[in-house]
């Protein structure tokens, strides 16, 4: 028995703490290994020239960002094909989700059918999806062409023709990714009362005067969100790219996260691609900041 | 002139029955309330008469006009929600003039309409404000200010107050009788609480099951249930129901023809002294409250009857008599149906 004035060491506080500590402590190491330590790993390769075969590290300090912003052009060709990516992919993905969300969230006989036939392609292999748009897009025989052609247009080679590759790149990503912003927008449709339409319904508002005075703006948080998310998104697509064109034709679609890949792994340019890989990085966070100052001004 | 009248009005959701023939007549400017419990159809009542829910069967008049097929912004109606239903990206004043915005009437006119309406209402401190800038009663203030702003010929008000405290509760109820005193407007209130149909109503349409069990004044209803239903519905504390034996020696009428069950108000039983009243039994618990105690009291057969005590009286565990006017006696048959001598 522990005498008075004597506290034990295991107090209840202390014990408690070491168990929230051990339940935190797998996902914690996990952090450290493969987060903050190539993180940090990067940083330092970033200011390095690195030769891979020899193992020979030598200290560049900034050089390898300098040959990035102002020596090498291919750096803001990649930066405008990326912005060109996201400016056309960000919209055209939010416009179809929400039309797609406005029909389904409601329900109806089918409507879960529905639901799955748009979201499939979200969980679909990307090499599989890659397969069959090539080949769908396809200059001669390809299928597209050939339902074009059936009302008078003669189809371009899509992914061998620099404008139309990307055009061909950016559809077939919304097709792909467009399921998972519908089921957010739906989510945040079905957070909506319904008290609000019908209070509008009863005051003569049409269903147009509803979506643009009522629901939209209830969205916009979700818009935001989703906004924010499509666009850190599409500065990081590389799958998409790595099959379907590898930055081709011309470089016409050679975006940022592809460009990294290509340096470190194919020119072995490792320095180099870290520090391209610290400024997408710094372009990732700057867009996630603008989205937490944005959602706090929502919320007040 | 806004009178209503519902003929045999039904509504089905699939194969399910909810609204199962309704037949009635609201006068113009009447305060009307629909009360029943939980699942008795009196908001889809409500939601037939606003355009809100197709009517399946019957017909529907407002004034002169038969509305099934009359769009619900068309039907000279307005409705207070259970939530409110405050947008919350728009300031109160915003709000009060939606209806009027989207109907495109000029701006000017709008906000002279909002601001007459507020100040009927004293919201005109809290125009600019948003709706979680505003306290539950103030919400709900703002809610029927929108109803006004409308210049409906029917309000509609869905359980409008439960989601204010009961202080507040009691005040905004007597607000809304001074509306509908100040604006004669005809008014459907739809409640589940019978001491708001009580206090506001002039006439009281109690439902079950998607029918009407009864309609009558409040006193009507008190004092002249025709349902057993009804009788244990309306009042409170519930009103005791005994087989008719236990109290039928005592009454030297008898009993109505057909009659099988009784019902007592518990403020109606009065304690005498043992064995000399037409019941007796022992106090199993007492519950003082203030103004009275509720005294639950276990008869010698086996039932067990609530009565309402306004002095200081006997204790848990005492045998004690009980009595009553038998013209407080409400008598029903096995149907439910009341039976009385007449």
């Amino acid at each position: 028995m522990a005498r008075a004035g004597r506290a034990p060491w295991l107090t209840l506080q202390r014990r408690e703490a070491i168990e929230a500590w051990l339940f935190v402590s797998p996902t914690l190491i996990g952090f450290l290994i493969f987060f903050l330590g190539p993180l940090i790993a990067v940083v330092f390769y970033s200011v390095s020239e690195w030769n891979l075969l020899s193992g020979e590290q030598v200290f560049v300090g900034m050089a390898n960002y300098h040959d990035a912003l102002r020596e090498n052009p291919d750096f803001w060709h990649v930066i405008r094909n990326s912005v060109i990516f996201a400016i056309g992919l960000v919209p055209l993905n939010m416009a179809l989700a929400l039309t797609l969300a406005l029909a389904l969230s409601r329900p109806f006989r089918g409507v879960v059918f529905f639901r799955t036939v748009f979201f499939a392609p979200v969980v679909t292999s990307a090499v599989a999806w890659a397969i069959v748009w090539k080949f769908l897009l396809q200059g001669e025989g390809g299928t597209v062409n050939a339902l074009l052609g059936y009302v008078g247009i003669d189809g371009p080679n899509w992914l061998r023709e620099p404008d139309w590759a990307m055009a061909a790149v950016i559809v077939t990503r919304v097709i792909k990714m467009v399921g998972l912003n519908m089921i957010l927008y739906i989510a945040a449709l079905q957070a909506i009362p319904r008290d609000y339409e019908e209070a509008a319904r009863l005051e003569g508002a049409s269903g147009w005067q509803i979506f643009r005075m009522v629901t939209w703006p209830l969205l916009a948080p979700a818009t935001l969100i989703i906004m924010v998310i499509t666009t850190i998104g599409s500065f990081k697509v590389f799958d998409h790219i790595y099959l379907m064109t590898g930055g081709g034709p011309e470089n016409g679609t050679l975006v940022l996260a592809y460009y990294i890949y290509e340096q470190a792994f194919e020119f072995f340019n490792v320095g180099y691609a870290s520090a391209l890989a610290m400024i997408m990085f710094v372009i990732v966070l700057a867009l996630t900041i603008v989205q937490l100052i944005l959602r706090q001004k929502g919320a007040a | 002139m806004t009178s209503l009248s519902l003929k045999n009005l039904r509504k089905s959701f699939g194969t399910a029955e909810i609204i199962k023939g309704i037949d009635l007549d609201i006068a113009d400017g009447e305060f009307v309330a629909f009360v029943g419990p939980s699942g008795c159809g009196k908001s889809t009542l409500l939601r037939l008469i606003s355009g809100l829910e197709y009517i399946t069967a019957g017909d529907l008049f407002i004034g002169e006009r038969r509305m099934n097929d009359v769009q619900a912004s068309r039907r000279g109606v307005a409705m207070v929600f259970q939530s409110y239903a405050l947008y919350p990206h728009l300031t109160v004043q915003e709000n009060m003039g939606f209806g009027l915005k989207v109907r495109k009437v000029p701006a000017a006119e709008r906000e002279a309409r909002v601001r007459e309406a507020a100040g009927t209402l004293k919201l005109e401190g809290l125009l600019d404000r948003y709706p979680r800038q505003l306290s539950g009663g103030q919400r709900q203030r703002v809610a029927i200010g929108r109803a006004i702003v409308a210049d409906p010929d029917v309000f509609l008000f869905d359980e409008p107050l439960s989601n204010l405290d009961a202080e507040l509760r009691v005040h905004m109820r007597s607000e809304i009788a001074a509306l509908h005193a100040r604006l004669g407007s005809t008014m459907i209130y739809v409640t589940h609480d019978q001491i708001e149909a009580m206090t506001l109503a002039d006439r009281i349409v109690v439902l079950r099951d998607g029918v009407i069990e009864q309609v009558g004044t409040p006193r009507e209803l008190y004092t002249r249930p025709a349902k057993l239903f009804v009788a244990q519905f309306i009042g409170s504390p519930r009103m005791n129901v005994l087989p008719v034996e236990r109290v039928a020696q005592g009454l030297p009428a008898g009993v109505p023809a057909g009659a099988s069950q009784v019902g007592m108000r518990p403020e109606h039983l009065r304690l005498v002294a043992p064995e000399a009243g037409m019941l007796g039994g022992k106090i199993t618990v007492s519950e003082y409250t203030g103004a009275a105690s509720m005294l639950h009291v276990a008869l010698d057969h086996g039932e067990t009857v609530l009565v309402v005590n306004n002095d200081e009286g006997p204790r848990p565990g005492e045998r004690i008599g009980l009595t009553i006017d038998p013209r407080d006696l409400h008598f029903f048959d096995d149907a439910g149906d009341r039976r009385s001598f007449d």
